[in-house]
């Protein structure tokens, strides 16, 4: 009897421990099941690259609140004080609905610019998977400074200005991310001396991060087609990101001053050889 | 997803109206004997005296006077058709064409004030 006791004892044990390695078994074939597909985070810091936007967005329910300058032309040196005499401000806030659609509002000195903008996500960049982020970007901006005294034949469509953009990023290593960014532009008022009414711009912009909180960013937009003139030149920008907690702040050189997308993109009055060059910052806060 | 498809359509459809475009000579005024009071002072109060105004920027254009003597003794016009005499006026883009040529045909008919 103590024998069979024993034999029972012994299957039922060796049947627990069958149960069981079958277990470990079907974890085994959790494991072999492909992972899912992680999304690339923060290719970028900031919002913005320089002057040109990023393929960050922010987050559900998120508040930015921006305020930027740019100061006057650099190169003048001690008479305007290295531009800090004639500053611009930006000031805005930006919004985020949802992960993947925010709507921002600011209002710039030059030309007493409103700008509104949209920003939506279309594709995220996946470890593994997708290459790229794909983000959309509207501007309105509204000129609140034409006059009818100047100009009496104005209407209220004449104060606009609009950018469409594709922004399509990168992000390589955690170091180094790239984006690329087809622009176009349309005005409803313009100059035909020194501009057109629909422009195309190809934007390129980088950032390498040189310590967790700090990265130096570079970006560069080419005018397809432009108008040839010695007034407006493609715009160039080099900055420095620094992160501290909840402010991203942005030190920007460049030679636009002005800091709506459609004068970005197709009217920086600056030139890196010989001409102008305007130092600035973008401060961004998060709520 | 739903969300920003309406968001999309909306936007899409502020964005296809009112598209059309004007030069500004196209909304400008035909004058050929411009004035201070009519048609210069609006160009420079909406483009220049925000700086320059009282003392805080050299020179000031506040007045008849102080624009007459700016385009007869500090390059007003030079300044704000090219860069031959200096960083263009204003700062952060180039005035538009039509008010340019307006400033020069007022300097060239002698300064009338009314």
């Amino acid at each position: 009897m103590n024998v069979k006791l024993l034999l029972s004892l012994m299957f039922g044990l060796s049947v627990i421990g069958q149960a069981s390695a079958q277990d470990d078994l079907l974890k085994q074939l959790d494991t072999v099941k492909p992972k899912e597909k992680q999304v690339e985070i923060a290719a970028f810091k900031g919002l913005q690259i320089c002057n040109m936007q990023s393929t960050k967005l922010a987050a559900k329910g998120e508040w930015y609140v921006l305020i930027s300058h740019r100061f006057g032309d650099l190169t003048e040196g001690l008479d305007n004080f290295f531009g800090l005499d004639d500053a611009y401000t930006k000031i805005g806030a930006i919004y985020g609905i949802t992960n993947g659609l925010s709507v921002g509002l600011s209002r710039q000195t030059n030309n007493k610019i409103y700008e509104l903008t949209a920003k939506y996500r279309i594709k995220s960049q996946e470890e593994n998977g997708f290459p790229v982020t794909v983000v959309g970007y509207n501007t309105m901006d509204i000129n609140t400074n034409l006059s009818t005294d100047i100009y009496p034949n104005l209407e209220f469509n004449n104060r606009l200005a609009y950018t469409t953009q594709l922004l399509v990023s990168r992000k390589f290593s955690d170091r180094f991310s790239a984006e690329i960014a087809p622009v176009f532009i349309h005005k409803n008022l313009y100059d035909p001396t020194t501009e057109r009414d629909n422009q195309f711009v190809i934007g390129t912009g980088g950032r390498y991060k040189l310590t967790k909180r700090l990265s130096v960013n570079l970006e560069y937009a080419a005018r397809i087609d432009a108008q040839e003139n010695d007034v407006y030149h493609d715009l160039l920008s080099v900055g420095l990101d620094i992160e501290t907690g909840g402010h991203i702040f942005q030190l920007v050189f460049s030679n636009c001053q002005t800091m709506n997308d459609v004068y970005v993109f197709s009217n920086a009055t600056g030139k890196w050889n010989g001409g102008s060059i305007y130092f600035g910052f973008n401060l961004y806060r998060v709520f | 997803m739903g969300k920003i498809k309406i968001f999309l359509i909306v936007l899409c459809s502020i964005l296809v109206v009112s598209c059309e475009s004007n030069t500004y000579s196209e909304v400008s005024g035909q004058t050929s004997n411009p004035t201070y009071e009519a048609n210069i002072k609006p160009i420079i109060t909406s483009n220049c005296t925000s700086c320059h105004y009282g003392t805080n920027q050299f020179p000031n254009l506040e007045t008849y006077s102080g624009v007459r003597s700016a385009c007869l003794v500090n390059n007003l016009v030079c300044r704000i058709e090219g860069e031959d005499c200096g960083i263009r006026m204003p700062q952060g883009g180039k005035l538009p064409q039509p008010n340019i040529d307006l400033i020069k045909l007022w300097v060239s008919n002698g300064f009338v004030e009314k």
